[in-house]
């Protein structure tokens, strides 16, 4: 079967059970990898801060909001939720900016330490923090992931951003 | 007396989540990590709405509906999905289910709130 491959940014999300290498590159943000080995369905995520419901709506940016609909979207790919593992990637301090911004890639790994410990989510490999941005690639179908650390992001390489994700509509019957 | 709200999600931060934004309008919050939790607490708790995740392992929240809708006491409880499933043809399972309203996660604890106190209102 041909592998497909997906680029995803922050904010973005996405799973298959189809053979896909799915890539990001990082600074300060997390990418989750979750793998259901029995399935083979597997799925990544983009996230760029722990939480928060403040204004905009672009929803996939937190970290709370981009595990559940990466965890939903494994999900709906066929794999079980009991049977995830996961690999964690990001969380660099690639900035030199004195300040609270130097804060928010350790809050992002104290989050998804946090939030896969409370999920029974055991992590199976992780490479975190630093002052080095990464590539990550990671293969759906039998979860192995690669990542290459590098010291500056050439322009060409940055990621377009992907489109805001919502805050979910409603639909009340009657 | 405030209301009871019956919350089934399989996440415990996603309930945390959920508890925090109906905490806020002094809601009473009932937890259950999955249905077959959410329908033995039914029987000792009588809640005056019920908010469930589709996607959980055991059952989901679409037969946990359609459960709760066949108990002669639960015919009319509201029964609001909160999911991240988008589709219309899930969400027309859902109505086909019972189910009372269909939110699409992510959820914004605003929209929660405001779509909780309209149904409760709709049904005083």
């Amino acid at each position: 079967m041909r592998t497909g491959t997906v680029t995803i940014s922050i904010g973005g999300v996405y799973a298959s059970g189809q053979p896909t290498v799915i890539k990001t590159l990082l600074g300060s943000c997390i990418a989750v990898c979750l793998h259901d080995a029995v399935r083979g369905v597997g799925g990544m995520n983009h996230f760029m801060l722990p939480s928060g419901s403040g204004d905009g709506d672009d929803a996939g940016r937190f970290g709370v909001h981009a595990m559940d609909l990466l965890i939903g979207a494994i999900m709906k790919a066929g794999g079980d939720r009991r049977g995830l593992v996961a690999k964690v990637f990001g969380g660099a301090n690639v900035l030199d900016v004195p300040g609270p911004v130097v804060d928010v890639p350790r809050q992002n790994v104290a989050f998804i330490r946090t939030f896969l410990e409370e999920e029974e989510i055991p992590v199976v490999s992780a490479d975190l923090g630093g002052r080095y941005a990464r590539h990550v690639h990671f293969h759906t179908q039998d979860g192995r992931a690669f990542v290459k650390r590098v010291r500056r992001v050439r322009a060409q390489e940055r990621l377009r951003a992907a489109p805001p994700v919502k805050y979910g509509e409603i639909t009340l019957f009657e | 007396m405030p209301a009871t709200i019956l919350v089934v999600e399989d996440s415990k931060t996603v309930r945390a989540l959920i508890r925090a934004a109906l905490l806020a309008d002094d809601y009473r919050v009932v937890e259950a990590p999955g249905a077959r939790e959410a329908l033995i607490t039914l029987e000792a708790t009588p809640v005056d709405l019920v908010i469930t995740d589709v996607n959980m392992p055991d059952i989901d929240g679409l037969t946990f509906t359609r459960t709760l809708r066949a108990r002669p006491g639960e015919r009319s409880t509201p029964i609001l999905v909160l999911t991240t499933e988008n589709g219309e043809a899930m969400k027309q399972r859902g109505r086909e289910a019972g189910a009372t309203g269909w939110l699409v996660k992510p959820f914004h604890p605003d929209q929660l709130r405001d779509t909780v106190r309209r149904v409760l209102e709709s049904r005083a």
